[in-house]
């Protein structure tokens, strides 16, 4: 594994906010990242200064070892889509045909596919467009550029159920053909477990979780009478006193834990395995 | 290099504002005055004058503005970073100018052949501005084209990084430096002087001086590009 971005101490202060506190991770290369939190947690912020969007106020970026900022190498191989992505006044099939030209990896085939699937309109101009169906251009493009880092800002806005699914299940797909690294940002954490190999849970600014998903999620039954959510494994004398009380030990699931770590503002480092007692 | 000429092409998918827009436009108002001046008499013994040229300024304004608003953001999505964004988009002002241009230019060439499209009409040859040899006429239609479409883009600018406020203060900016020249003149009273100037100014110069004034715009939507953010 081999980090490909790596965030070093970043802070993103505006007007008497800290959007970003001291952030530091990194994202692995060819890995599907979740970045989850709740909103104005700092998600877009911290996507937009990955990309060059906007300026760091201390601390850096590093994207394959170079700064993103106005650096054409390294922003070539990107392609951010935001949640709500201002278009020119044009026609969506001309919005995707500009795109292709600025991606060597384009992807026509499954351009065409997606706007299949997403029953697009090709010439009906973007600004005509239904707010879930201006989701969908930006996901289109997003997946079809096949840029070596993907970003996603809550692409899904305005999309029903049946429409969300498609989109992950083709990012699925398609991540499984051609690997790259792709850092997803949403609230709708349960809908994306599945597809995350890593997490980070952002909280006003500060990183709360950064894991492997696979450590941090799993899914629990209905929720009993009684339930607490305790940060890091418990020991064998602990799960054997839990048992004598007749306490039901699990981990908690992705949601559950991002909903804890919000409320409560407790980190949970990487070597850690929440779980719930539940009674 | 090919960086830039891919943001030109950007801009260019935009059909309908290239072409509909500032051609088709001009072409209406232009029919609109040949209409009337086949109908009203001659107002002067020297022909009839229009100002509607100013029509296609108008638009190269809007299209300017256009480019700062709507396809700034898009291009910022693409990977594209703010340097080469613009650069892109003056290699694109530049072009196009020289192409518009060299349309006005035949265009007025042909208006004066055939003596103002039969009806003595100064459509394209506006008076002083636009006269003398064609190579000038080109020239002073390239600097005003590209002059004006660089005023929209950077006004484009400042209200994508300054808001509402900044573009009001950045309007406010022009008037001020207008009025306070003015003063300027009437205190001195170099107003006998400045009048002199004009009248003895060659048209060639003063398109020189107008470049320079678009260069110093570019270099202001230039530096305030750098630190936008979308």
């Amino acid at each position: 594994m081999t980090p490909i971005v790596q965030i070093d101490h970043l802070t993103r202060r505006y007007r008497g906010q800290l959007a970003l506190d001291d952030v530091s991770c990194e994202l692995q290369a060819d890995t599907v990242t979740g970045l989850l939190g709740r909103n104005g947690a700092g998600k877009s912020t911290l996507m937009r200064i990955l990309t060059g969007q906007e300026f760091p106020s201390s601390g850096s970026v590093l994207v394959d070892g170079e700064n993103p900022l106005e650096n054409d190498a390294v922003l070539r191989r990107m392609v951010f889509v935001k949640e709500s992505q201002v278009y020119p006044d044009i026609k969506v099939k001309r919005v995707l045909e500009a795109a292709s030209w600025f991606y060597p990896n384009w992807d026509a085939d499954l351009a065409a596919q997606l706007m299949d699937d997403f029953a697009l309109p090709p010439n009906r101009a973007v600004k005509k467009l239904s707010r879930g169906m201006h989701s969908a251009v930006g996901i289109v493009l997003g997946l079809s550029a096949r840029a070596e880092i993907t970003l996603f800002d809550e692409p899904y806005l305005g999309l029903d159920a049946v429409a969300r699914q498609i989109f992950y299940d083709r990012l699925l797909a398609d991540y499984a053909e051609h690997p790259r690294t792709i850092l997803l940002s949403t609230h709708l954490i349960d809908e994306v477990a599945d597809l995350l190999e890593h997490v980070l849970v952002i909280d006003r600014g500060r990183i709360v979780v950064d894991a492997a998903a696979r450590k941090v999620w799993h899914r629990t039954g209905i929720g009993s009478l009684a339930s607490a959510t305790v940060a890091g494994p418990l020991d064998d004398l602990a799960r054997a006193r839990a048992r004598d009380l007749g306490l039901e030990v699990a981990p908690v699931s992705l949601q559950e834990l991002v909903i804890r770590s919000a409320r409560f503002g407790t980190g949970i480092g990487t070597e850690q395995q929440p779980e719930r007692i539940s009674a | 290099m090919t960086a830039l000429v891919k943001v030109a092409r950007l801009h260019l998918v935009d059909r309908f504002s290239y072409t509909w827009l500032v051609w088709g436009v001009l072409a209406f108002t232009f029919v609109i005055n040949l209409a009337i001046f086949a109908v009203v008499p001659l107002s002067q013994p020297s022909g009839n004058f229009t100002g509607a040229l100013v029509t296609i300024y108008i638009f190269m304004i809007v299209i300017g503005v256009q480019a700062a608003t709507r396809f700034l953001p898009f291009a910022l999505t693409l990977g594209v970073s703010r340097r080469t964004y613009y650069l892109g988009t003056v290699l694109l002002v530049v072009t196009l100018c020289a192409l518009y241009a060299a349309i006005l230019t035949a265009l007025w060439a042909l208006e004066g052949a055939t003596n103002g499209w039969g009806l003595q009409m100064h459509f394209f040859r506006v008076p002083w501005i636009l006269d003398g040899p064609w190579y000038q006429v080109l020239a002073t239609n390239g600097v005003l084209l590209g002059l004006v479409f660089l005023f929209g883009l950077w006004s484009g600018l400042i209200h994508r990084r300054f808001g509402l406020i900044g573009t009001v203060a950045f309007a406010a900016l022009w008037v001020v430096v207008g009025v306070g020249l003015v003063l300027l003149v009437t205190w001195r009273q170099w107003w006998p002087a400045v009048g002199s100037y004009l009248s003895e100014l060659n048209v060639l110069a003063a398109s020189g001086m107008l470049a320079l004034v678009a260069a110093a715009l570019a270099g202001g939507g230039y530096l305030t590009i750098r630190r936008i953010t979308v």
